[in-house]
């Protein structure tokens, strides 16, 4: 080898560590913009299945430079429908804009959050209602990824914009602030410990719509023996599962902050008598009231498989009534009735859904405050609440939808659901939780006795209480 | 032929230099991609790093180890986890041996037919998991999939992958054999190829048959392809944990050590969208999968290297 072969080489080599350096630099993204205030913006069709078109604005001056709104949202059909309606209405009023939205799901949002605000590759993104923190009477948990992202710094604070007001003070201080901030703008709640009733099927078998535990069974027991099926649920995703059984859990503790608070203490206990009799039911749910193979059909699947007639109640959040839209026959959304006492199966429980949130180092944070401004705008959100079926944030919006006027009299006794306030211990099992227990169940998993269970469920939690 | 003297093999002075220069960029991407993050995370297993950005981390010793291995009854079902991750090894590697070494034999002979079926086998193996996944979720669909139906004449019912975790987990170790059995197969094809031909013949005239040609000629000379596959399939099985994130997801009593330690790393465990991320802890969890891959695979070594010794000398 020569010595002119050899230089080449070293010469190609440091060409080649030159060019990865180069490709290594951070490229700096288009520079910070200024959208200034709103004026009349052109309006575009919106898609069949949303109920009115969003407006956006559009700002004055435009920007010079061209930029690109990174968005990140969760799979939910009629939200993500009506987003891109949203962003086509955005970017008509924003020339320069584009928005480039990502979908994951729901599941996995979080972790596209953490990884996609430490990458700093987000401006806004979609972020679960603030819950979950530590109580005072908690000891050794570890903080929720939301405080935690504020904590690094990675949240912008949205305390002051005009557009926060238009959202209820309750709302914002129970989802979206933290330290006396205000970090996110929650867009809705929503219910998920009810269930839809097929009231044509319910009709047709003589059936009476259930308002106690007794009824349930005797009701689910009818439809069985006309060739129907009961109750359906998207069991695929897991989790769709025991969240149909939340209602139940909320029928037999109707104070869920009570429930954690005394689960802590061991005021209340998952082996006590009160505890068992749910656990018992909650098997009778998983393995008698849902029909066969629901862990085979996706959440996004189930509302057409309730579509298909036969099937008389689907225990799941109203976020699936969009999708109830075209069925052709009558329905309601009533409170699952898990008690024998009607007085205790009047309530629904849920949480703060979905909101947004702004990445503290977005290279766009005028156009990105300009987003959730235009979205904040009363007549895009009423268009959103009507599209997704959340129960509104903003005061002055109303769910004008079937399930709106179905779940009115029950949102007096709306209340916030034991899972939002559910911290585990560190070192607790994984029976700890014992309010997931109708996955636990066979035929979804190896559980058969329900006293069994409870006796694992509180020793699980007990061995992490010890360890506190 | 002129004589070679290694020791100038590429020329004196700095010329000598060459092979290190050509193999030093390799080695530094080696560095940086794998032996970097390996270290990194052994360091991160003694801090309690969330992998957020702008977090402190702080240095905490021996606690998340402390905390995986004996507090409450999280660490009885941590144990659980390392437990089922040796089962599913020694299933996988077992049945995928087997089944690779039959189709490799089967489809060593020249018959018509031999390359559709190779690549028919080989075929899952390119496919990504995500995809084998889902082909094998729609496969097993508790209502109409084609499995459910055929059982169905025989009055049985079951969820399948969302049912009794001893079931899923098996089903899972179907699903990890029929992916990777493919390479396992493509190596013993390999080596039964570099096998001469005239050692059968000689074996033949001495009046070897078919069972006699396997075991004392095909699995002697396979010598290397076996231990390669040996180890290739205990070290992929040990490490497994996509499939089970595709197929069952987080569920009580089906986790394997390579998923607890994404489940952690990520918020994954205990179905709440706001459980907090423990890179740290998940950290301190992979070196003990490290660990157990290295005893398992330093011992499967020592094993394949006497056995190679006695066949090959």
């Amino acid at each position: 080898m020569t010595h002119t072969s050899i230089g080449r080489m070293l010469a190609l080599l440091f060409a080649v560590c030159l060019v990865a350096a180069a490709c290594g630099e951070d490229e700096p993204e288009a520079t910070p913009t200024t959208v200034a205030s709103a004026t009349t913006a052109p309006e575009t069709p919106a898609p069949e299945t949303t109920a009115a078109a969003p407006e956006t604005t559009a700002a004055e001056p435009a920007p010079a430079e061209d930029v690109t709104l990174r968005v990140l949202v969760h799979q939910n059909p009629p939200m993500v429908e009506f987003m891109e309606s949203f962003n086509q209405s955005f970017e008509a009023a924003h020339p320069n804009v584009t928005v480039d939205m990502s979908v994951v799901g729901a599941g996995d949002l979080s972790i596209a959050i953490q990884t996609r605000l430490t990458a700093g590759d987000i401006d806004v993104i979609d972020i679960f209602g603030f819950a979950n923190a530590a109580q005072p009477y908690m000891s050794g948990v570890n903080p929720p990824n939301w405080q935690t992202l504020i904590e690094a710094g990675l949240l912008m604070d949205l305390t002051g914009q005009p557009f926060v007001d238009l959202y209820d003070e309750a709302t914002i201080t129970d989802a979206g602030s933290f330290g006396g901030k205000v970090y996110s703008i929650n867009l809705g709640r929503v219910s998920y410990s009810g269930m839809f009733v097929n009231l044509d099927l319910f009709d047709a078998t003589g059936v009476a719509v259930p308002t106690t535990w007794g009824e349930l069974v005797a009701a689910c027991d009818t439809f069985k023996a006309a060739g129907n099926e009961c109750m359906t649920v998207g069991g695929g995703d897991g989790w769709p599962i025991f969240v149909g059984a939340y209602g139940l859990l909320g029928a037999m503790y109707p104070d869920q902050e009570a429930l954690v608070e005394g689960l802590w203490t061991g005021d209340i206990t998952w082996d006590d008598e009160h505890s068992v009799e749910m656990l018992n039911r909650m098997q009778i749910y998983a393995n008698e009231m849902l029909e066969t193979g629901v862990s085979g059909l996706s959440h996004d699947a189930a509302p057409a498989r309730f579509a298909a007639g036969d099937v008389a109640m689907m225990p799941t959040g109203v976020w699936q009534a969009p999708a109830l839209d075209e069925v052709d026959f009558d329905w309601t959304y009533i409170p699952f009735p898990g008690s024998d006492n009607p007085e205790d199966n009047q309530y629904l429980f849920g949480k703060y859904d979905q909101g947004w949130a702004i990445a503290a180092d977005t290279p766009h944070p005028d156009v990105s405050l300009e987003y959730l401004a235009a979205f904040s705008e009363p007549g895009n959100y009423q268009a959103f609440v009507n599209a997704v079926g959340f129960i509104p944030t903003q005061p002055t919006a109303e769910l004008a939808t079937k399930l709106g006027a179905e779940v009115a009299p029950y949102l007096v006794n709306y209340r916030v659901g034991f899972e939002q306030y559910w911290v585990a211990p560190t070192g607790a099992g994984q029976w700890a939780n014992a309010s997931q227990a109708a996955a636990w169940f066979d035929p979804f998993n190896e559980w058969t006795d329900p006293a069994g269970l409870g006796a694992q469920a509180q020793a699980d939690l007990q061995a992490g209480l010890d360890a506190g | 032929m002129a004589i070679i003297d290694r020791k100038y093999l590429f020329d004196k002075g700095w010329k000598s230099a060459a092979p290190i220069a050509l193999l030093l960029p390799g080695f530094l991407l080696y560095l940086l991609i794998a032996v970097g993050p390996s270290l990194a995370t052994a360091v991160y297993s003694f801090t309690d790093a969330t992998g957020i950005r702008g977090i402190p981390v702080s240095w905490i010793g021996f606690e998340n180890y402390d905390e995986f291995l004996f507090i409450g009854a999280a660490s009885r079902d941590n144990i659980a986890a390392l437990v089922r991750t040796i089962y599913f090894c020694f299933f996988v590697t077992t049945i995928q041996f087997g089944f690779g070494l039959l189709l490799a034999v089967l489809l060593n002979r020249k018959l018509k037919g031999t390359k559709f079926f190779r690549t028919l086998f080989f075929l899952p193996v390119i496919l990504g998991v995500a995809i084998q996944g889902l082909m094998w979720k729609l496969f097993l669909l508790p209502r109409g999939g084609p499995v459910a139906e055929f059982a169905s004449l025989f009055g049985w019912t079951s969820e399948f992958l969302g049912g009794q975790p001893r079931q899923a987990f098996a089903w899972v170790i179907v699903v990890q054999i029929w992916a990777n059995a493919g390479i396992t197969m493509v190596i013993f094809l390999a080596g039964m190829q570099t096998i001469p031909e005239r050692l059968y013949e000689s074996a033949r005239i001495d009046g070897a048959g078919g069972w006699q040609l396997f075991r004392h000629v095909t699995w002697p000379l396979l010598t290397p392809a076996v231990n390669t596959n040996l180890l290739l399939n205990i070290i992929g099985s040990l490490q497994a944990w996509q499939l089970f994130l595709v197929l069952i997801g987080y569920r009580p009593g089906t986790q394997v050590l390579g998923y607890l330690v994404f489940a952690e790393g990520f918020g994954q465990v205990s179905g709440e969208v706001t459980t907090a991320f423990r890179q740290g802890y998940a950290a301190a969890a992979s070196i003990g999968l490290f660990i157990l891959v290295l005893v398992i695979a330093l011992v499967t070594n020592v094993f394949v290297s006497r056995r190679e010794e006695k066949f090959l000398g």
